[in-house]
C-alpha cells in the first residue's frame, strides 16, 4: 500500500526525470521500508520522503527548461568568447515578461545605489578622525588592569581554565601554556621608545576598546620592525633569531601581511614566527583594551583577588581520591604558585598517603608555575632530585624539597596520565618523572611546548612574547619542545585511567608476594 | 536542458562523492554510506539522491558500472556507480576547500585548540 502511495506521489517530478529513475527510488523506498520498520521509524521514513519531495520536486521543474545546444557557435580556444545557441525553441511569454520588469527594476535602481555612499567608510579609517577622542573608552572599573581581569575571566570561561595571576591580570599564561607569571608584570623593553607615544601611538590610542585595531602598512612595518628587533635581542638563540627575524621581514616584503585586523595581524606574525623558528612559544600577543605601560604592582588587592578566586577552584586540584585496591587518584588541572597554594597542595598529598600506588592525572592540565611542581615532585623522592626545566637556569628551586616529614608516598609506583592537550608545565613534570625513571606516563604524546616565553610590549596594542634561555638539559640534547612528551605506555586519553589502574594492580600484586617473602 | 549547477557543489552531491571514494556503489548502499559519514545527519531521499546522481553523471564525475545484485539485499538487479577520476578531483579540490574555511574559522577563534 505504501509503495503505492509513494509511486503516485512519485508521479509529481517532470516526465524525463520520473522515466529514468523510477524503478530505482522505487527500489530505495523498498529497501528503507524494509529497513526501517516500527511506527517511529516509519514516520520518520516518511517524513524525510515528504521532505524530500519539498525539495527536489521544484528543483526539478526548474531544469525542464529548453536545453540550449550544446554547439557552440564558435569552438573558443584559449580564452576565446564562445557563444552558445538556443535550440528550435524559443522563449516562453512568461519569460520574457519576467526578463523584462527584472531589467527595468535593475536599470532603475543600481544608479541609485552606486550614487550613494551610505555609511560605508572604509577609505574614512578612524585613525583618520583625531576629533574622535571620545572613543577612548574610559575606564569604569578601575583602569585597565581591571580590564584585562575582565578579559582573564573571558579567557576562563572559555578555557576552563584559571587565568588569574599574582597580579589579577594575564590571560595568556595558560593558553599560551609557558608564561607563568603575568606576562604584563615580566615585560622589558621594546623596539620603540616608550613614554614618547609616536604618532602611530596616538592614533592606536584613539581607537576605542571596543572596535579592533585597524592597521596600515606603515603601522604594521613598525611592529614587525620591532618584532625583529627584540627577537635579536632577547631569543636565545642568535642564529634563529636572525633567520626568524628576516623570515618576518621577507613576508612582509612579498604582501603576505597584509592584514588589518589587529588580532589576525598578531596571529600572522605568530605563525611567521613558529614557522622559522620551530618554537611554539614565540609568539605575538594582541590585546584590544591598551596594555600598559608599566608592569602593575601586585597589590594586595590583586593578590586576595587572584587567592579567592584559587581558592573557589581548590587551586585546581579536580580530585583527590583513594581509588579501590588503594590506589590514589589526584586530577590536577593546573600547577598554581605555590605561594598561595601550598597548603592546599600540601592537604591533597596529604590525604594520599596512605595509598599504595598514585596516579597523577594530568591530562586536563596546561601548565602553571614552576614552584608547584616542583612541590608535588618533592613528595615522590625521598632525597633531593633536580628537576629540569627548559625555561630557567638552574637555582635553588630546580630541586625538589625531598623528603617531605611524615610523607611514604617516596617509594609508592607513580602512574602519570598524559594527553595530547597536556603542556607545558605539566609536560615538565612529565617528562622529569618519567628521565629519573621515577613514573610510568600512560596515554598520549603530550603537546610540546618547552619553552617560555617574555612579554615585551611594543604598543598599546601589541608585544611579542620571546623564550629568552635555555638551559642545558641533563637527559639529552632534546627537550619536549614541538615534539612532546612520548608516553611509556600509549593509550588514548580517554582510556588512560583504566589502563594506569590495571598497570597499578598488577604491580602491586607483583610487589606483595615480595614483601611476603622477607 | 541547462547543465546543474555544481560550483558551488551542493552538499548532497559532495557527500555522493565521498561515498563512492571507497567502492562502487548502488542507490541504497550510497545512501547508507552517506548516513553513516554524517552520523545520521543526513539521508538522502530518492528525489534528491537521483537528481544528484543525475547530475553527477551528465559532468562525467560518477559513472555507471554494471547492474548486477546485492546478496546482502535480495535478488533484485541493481545499478552500480563509480567515481571517475574528474569526481575524485572534484571532491579533493572541494575538501580543500573547506579545509581553507576550517583554518580561516581558527584564525578567527571560532574553533579552540589545534585538534579540531
Amino acid at each position: 500500500m505504501s509503495e503505492k502511495i509513494y509511486l503516485w506521489l512519485w508521479r509529481l517530478y517532470p516526465s524525463h526525470f520520473r522515466e529514468a529513475y523510477r524503478e530505482e527510488a522505487l527500489q530505495l523506498f523498498r529497501d528503507r521500508a524494509r529497513h526501517e520498520r516500527g511506527f517511529f521509524r516509519g514516520l520518520r521514513l516518511w517524513l524525510d520522503l515528504l521532505a524530500d519531495l519539498a525539495i527536489s520536486v521544484p528543483r526539478e521543474y526548474l531544469y525542464v527548461q529548453p536545453a540550449l545546444t550544446a554547439t557552440p557557435a564558435q569552438h573558443g580556444l584559449d580564452d576565446t568568447p564562445s557563444f552558445y545557441i538556443q535550440g528550435n525553441e524559443s522563449p516562453c511569454l512568461g519569460a520574457l515578461l519576467y526578463g523584462g520588469v527584472l531589467s527595468l527594476v535593475i536599470f532603475t535602481v543600481m544608479p541609485g545605489v552606486i550614487g550613494h555612499d551610505g555609511k560605508y567608510r572604509a577609505t574614512h579609517s578612524l585613525f583618520h578622525q583625531p576629533e574622535r577622542p571620545t572613543d577612548v573608552r574610559p575606564s569604569t572599573s578601575g583602569g585597565p588592569a581591571s580590564q584585562a581581569v575582565n578579559d582573564a575571566a573571558e579567557e576562563a570561561r572559555l578555557t576552563g581554565q584559571p587565568t588569574l595571576t599574582a597580579t589579577g591580570l594575564s590571560s595568556v599564561e595558560v593558553d599560551r601554556g609557558g608564561f607563568h607569571s603575568n606576562p604584563l608584570s615580566q615585560q622589558k623593553g621594546s623596539g620603540v621608545p616608550q613614554g614618547q607615544p609616536t604618532p602611530e601611538h596616538a592614533s592606536l590610542g584613539v581607537v576605542a576598546a571596543d572596535e579592533d585595531v585597524k592597521l596600515d602598512a606603515a603601522q604594521r612595518h613598525r611592529i614587525i620592525e620591532a618584532a625583529a628587533a627584540n627577537l635579536r635581542q632577547y631569543y636565545f638563540d642568535r642564529n634563529v633569531a636572525q633567520a626568524t627575524a628576516e623570515a618576518l621581514l621577507a613576508h612582509e616584503k612579498s604582501g603576505d601581511d597584509a592584514v588589518t585586523q589587529g588580532q589576525d595581524f598578531a596571529d600572522l606574525l605568530s605563525r611567521q614566527m613558529q614557522g622559522a623558528s620551530h618554537d611554539m612559544h614565540l609568539s605575538m600577543e594582541y590585546s584590544r583594551d591598551p596594555l600598559p605601560e608599566h608592569p602593575p604592582e601586585d597589590t594586595p588587592e590583586n593578590l586576595a583577588r587572584y587567592r579567592k578566586a584559587m581558592e573557589r577552584e581548590n587551586c585546581m586540584f579536580r580530585k583527590v581520591e583513594i581509588l579501590p585496591r588503594g590506589i590514589g587518584y589526584l586530577k590536577l588541572d593546573f600547577f598554581p604558585d605555590t605561594t598561595v597554594c601550598d597548603s592546599t597542595a600540601m592537604a591533597a598529598m596529604a590525604s594520599l598517603n596512605r595509598a599504595d600506588a598514585i596516579i597523577v592525572d594530568l591530562r586536563d592540565n596546561r601548565g602553571g608555575f614552576e614552584n608547584m611542581v616542583s612541590m608535588i615532585a618533592s613528595y615522590l623522592f625521598d632525597h633531593p632530585e633536580y628537576m629540569y626545566s627548559p625555561r630557567e637556569a638552574p637555582t635553588e628551586r630546580s630541586w625538589t624539597r625531598s623528603p617531605v616529614p611524615g610523607n611514604k608516598l617516596a617509594d609508592k609506583p607513580v602512574f602519570v596520565l598524559t594527553s595530547a592537550s597536556t603542556w607545558s608545565g605539566a609536560e615538565q613534570f612529565s617528562y622529569d618523572l618519567k628521565m629519573l625513571r621515577r613514573a610510568t606516563l600512560v596515554g598520549e604524546t603530550t603537546r610540546g611546548g618547552a619553552h617560555a616565553g617574555e612579554f615585551h610590549r611594543i604598543d598599546d596594542h601589541f608585544g611579542v612574547g620571546i623564550p629568552e634561555v635555555k638551559p642545558i638539559n641533563p637527559f639529552g640534547n632534546a627537550d619536549w619542545e614541538g615534539i612532546g612528551v612520548q608516553p611509556d605506555v600509549r593509550v588514548k586519553a580517554a582510556d588512560a585511567l583504566k589502563v594506569a589502574e590495571k598497570l597499578a594492580e598488577t604491580k602491586l600484586q607483583k610487589k606483595l608476594p615480595m614483601e611476603n617473602s622477607r | 536542458m541547462p547543465k546543474r549547477k555544481l560550483d558551488p557543489l551542493p552538499s548532497a552531491a559532495f557527500q555522493i562523492l565521498l561515498s563512492l571514494a571507497g567502492e562502487d556503489l548502488h542507490g541504497y548502499g550510497i545512501m547508507r554510506q552517506i548516513a553513516d559519514q554524517t552520523g545520521g545527519r543526513m539521508r538522502l531521499g530518492p528525489g534528491t539522491l537521483y537528481s544528484s546522481i543525475h547530475t553527477l553523471l551528465e559532468e562525467k564525475f560518477i559513472e555507471e558500472v554494471d547492474t548486477r545484485e546485492d546478496a546482502r539485499l535480495g535478488e533484485e538487479r541493481r545499478r552500480y556507480y563509480r567515481l571517475t577520476s574528474a569526481g575524485r578531483k572534484l571532491a579533493r579540490t572541494e575538501a580543500e576547500r573547506l579545509a581553507d574555511l576550517l583554518r580561516v574559522a581558527r584564525v578567527k577563534k571560532i574553533f579552540r585548540g589545534d585538534y579540531v
